[in-house]
């Protein structure tokens, strides 16, 4: 099994420690306009929704890990609902390597691999340095294209 | 290229004549308002104009619209400003659609649609062609379709490659007509196979259906129409409001009940009516309808999975429906799976199952009792809920006896014993088969070659319980609108035992299909 480029940890930091902000603008918002909300209050909120990003993503760093199996591609993740997929290659539609700003400015990005199942159709394996996503695509666009001839749908 | 029916020039320019009207009406009425600039005379140039252009734009529209059947695509070529060519290869379509409103059957028209996997959309659609044209359409496209299939690296279908092919030959010894010809893609050639009546709703199932299936949806229109008769006032009598509670129910809960019953009665007939399935050759072929009327094919080969429905009504009598679904949409249906029998006696249903997937009647794996004291759980959250809800609005209106709200904890044993009785699954040869829900109850037959992605999950709650739920996704479009079939709450072992299969037996199943059959598979083409 191979895990997750370290770096994705701040990235899911930073996510979380967005979450707070907009949490805690939210509650300002309702000091200004809807009832007193102490300050203390908010400041309290705030920090316990870093102090909970922080420990989501040190938690989901450790959980998160993925492998290229004999006939399918495997990923284990998840902190709250822990997830198993198995992405049979047969199966993959297409491959897409994509970054956010975030991402981008920690220099990591992520694969998407597509099938054509309605639920649950995208796999996102965040977290991959471009160098390992391009090459991550490309294993996975050969091993569909290997297995494409027994494809149907 | 081919014309639609003339009709269509006359419809389209009217409807395009009434809102080249109805457009610089309102523009003109609104402006001239607020801008001085604006007076409404310029109407008496503006409106005529509207009208013609609408005229001209829809008769243009008319001429530029052509389509045709070539020996790999069905072409279509349309706009008449911006241009589009539409080439749509024949094994991409996963459903030949003719529907035929009331005013249409009058004027012997029809439209056609068809339907590929993967879009949100109708892929073509064809409005108005003759209803003779409408057939020969659906007809040469299933024909084409097959030949396509047909044309692959295989000279002939083998039967034992695909379990469809299987169906094939035994509904062909199943059928009590024994003038209909086996119709194998392959022998049919240039003729036109043979259909072989598979089903008739008969007038007594219309109306059994009629009484069973109940739709929610209707249950909310009486409600519009007693608010409209109650506050018209002069037709519910004032000494109603003053008579006790009870009575007061009464004449609101029974009215209602029975209105949201006959309305869900009425729509079921209108849409079921005549309901007939059929056969020819790799098709299966079904036409419905008592106002509108819908007919369609649906591909042997593209079927994703097989849903049995029931709900309790229906259970007690021992009947059952059974829906098929496709990577494409269904016609009119927004639940985007063809209903291929509605409504049959049970056994019959499984009949029907057997032959399109060959599915053996399962036996089911029920789930651990654990999982029935998630359920119990769950509900009496629930009830907890609702008793809260209660006091709450208990501190705000004062209601007295909020107390008594605590019933739905009564409620709760009884509601988890019957979800947890009427789930379960079964790991069958060629099949995963999932059962699900109480009231809608749901058993989805998957073939393991239809599998798109396994997945395995646990909640917190279910990591501390050993429990885990399995998503087989498939590319059926009705996991849309119904939840990806979900084998819930089994022991963790058991759950990765099904992930496994899952996984293998697609893989087998995808060595021993016929390449050919792949070739098929219509949304594996790059899109």
């Amino acid at each position: 099994m191979e895990a997750l480029h370290p770096r994705i940890r701040l990235f899911w930091i930073a996510k979380g420690a967005i979450g707070a902000i907009v949490l805690g603008v939210g509650l300002a918002a309702a000091d200004r306009w809807i009832t007193d909300v102490p300050l203390a209050a908010i400041a309290a909120v705030v920090a316990v929704g870093f102090g909970l990003g922080i420990a989501y993503a040190v938690r989901l760093y450790r959980v998160w890990q993925y492998e290229i199996q004999p006939d399918a591609l495997y990923l284990e993740r998840g902190v709250v609902t822990f997830v198993e997929t198995s992405v049979p290659f047969v199966r993959v539609q297409h491959v897409d390597t994509q970054f956010g700003p975030i991402e981008r400015a920690l220099g990591l990005s992520s694969v998407v691999v597509y099938t054509a199942g309605s639920r649950n159709a995208d796999v996102r394996i965040p977290g991959l340095t471009p160098d390992r996503a391009r090459d991550l695509q490309d294993t996975l666009r050969k091993l569909a294209v290997e297995s494409e001839a027994d494809d149907g749908v | 290229m081919n014309r639609l029916h003339p009709f269509t020039a006359i419809s389209e320019a009217l409807g395009r004549a009434a809102s080249g009207l109805m457009l610089p009406l309102a523009a003109v009425t609104v402006l001239s308002e607020s801008v001085d600039a604006v007076e409404t005379s310029w109407l008496l140039v503006l409106a005529p104009l509207g009208v013609l252009s609408g005229l001209a734009y829809g008769v243009a529209h008319y001429y530029r619209f052509g389509y045709e059947l070539t020996d790999e695509t069905f072409d279509v070529t349309s706009g008449v400003f911006s241009r589009q060519a539409r080439e749509i290869p024949y094994r991409r379509i996963q459903n030949v659609d003719v529907r035929q409103g009331m005013v249409q059957r009058l004027l012997g028209l029809a439209v056609v649609e068809l339907e590929t996997a993967g879009g949100g959309d109708t892929e073509a659609t064809l409005e108005y062609v003759s209803k003779a044209e409408a057939d020969r359409i659906q007809r040469e496209v299933r024909r084409l379709t097959a030949e396509v299939d047909a044309d692959g690296d295989r000279s002939a279908p083998s039967p034992e490659a695909e379990p469809t092919a299987d169906a094939d030959a035994s509904t062909a010894a199943d059928a009590s007509t024994a003038a209909d010809a086996p119709t194998d893609a392959a022998d049919s050639g240039r003729s036109r196979p043979a259909r072989t009546l598979l089903f008739e709703l008969e007038l007594r199932e219309l109306v059994l259906y009629a009484a069973t299936a109940l739709r929610p949806g209707t249950a909310i229109l009486p409600v519009f129409l007693l608010a409209f008769v109650s506050d018209e006032g002069g037709l519910l009598p004032g000494f109603v409001l003053e008579l006790s509670a009870a009575l007061l129910i009464g004449s609101i809960v029974v009215p209602w009940a029975l209105a949201t019953a006959l309305l869900s009665a009425a729509m079921t007939v209108t849409q079921y009516y005549g309901f007939r399935l059929g056969r020819e050759g790799n098709d299966f072929v079904y036409e419905r309808g008592l106002v509108e009327r819908h007919s369609g094919s649906i591909p042997v080969e593209k079927v994703q999975s097989v849903t049995i429905t029931d709900n309790p009504l229906q259970r007690l009598l021992g009947y059952a429906g059974l829906w098929v679904e496709t990577a494409g949409y269904g016609p009119g249906d927004s639940s985007a799976s063809e209903s291929t029998v509605p409504f049959a006696a049970e056994s019959r249903v499984y009949g029907f199952a057997e032959r399109i997937t060959g599915l053996e009647r399962p036996q089911f794996t029920s789930l651990p009792t654990l999982a029935r004291r998630r359920y119990l759980a769950r509900y009496a959250i629930l009830a907890a809920v609702l008793v809260a809800a209660a006091y709450g609005v208990a501190q705000v209106s004062g209601l007295e006896r909020w107390y008594l709200a605590a019933v739905a904890f009564a409620a709760a044993p009884p509601a988890a014993h019957l979800k947890w009785t009427n789930m379960g699954y079964a790991v069958c040869e060629d099949h995963l088969v999932v059962r699900r829900g109480f009231w809608k109850r749901r058993t989805t037959v998957i073939p393991y070659y239809r599998i798109q992605t396994l997945t395995t999950r646990r909640s917190l709650f279910q990591r501390r319980l050993g429990l885990a739920s399995v998503v087989v996704d498939t590319a059926s479009s009705a996991t849309f609108s119904w939840s990806a079939p979900t084998i819930e709450n089994v022991a963790l072992e058991d759950a990765r035992a099904v992930h496994d299969t899952g996984r293998d037996r697609l893989q087998t199943a995808l060595h021993e299909r016929d390449r050919d059959d792949e070739r098929s598979g219509a949304f594996a083409d790059r899109q």
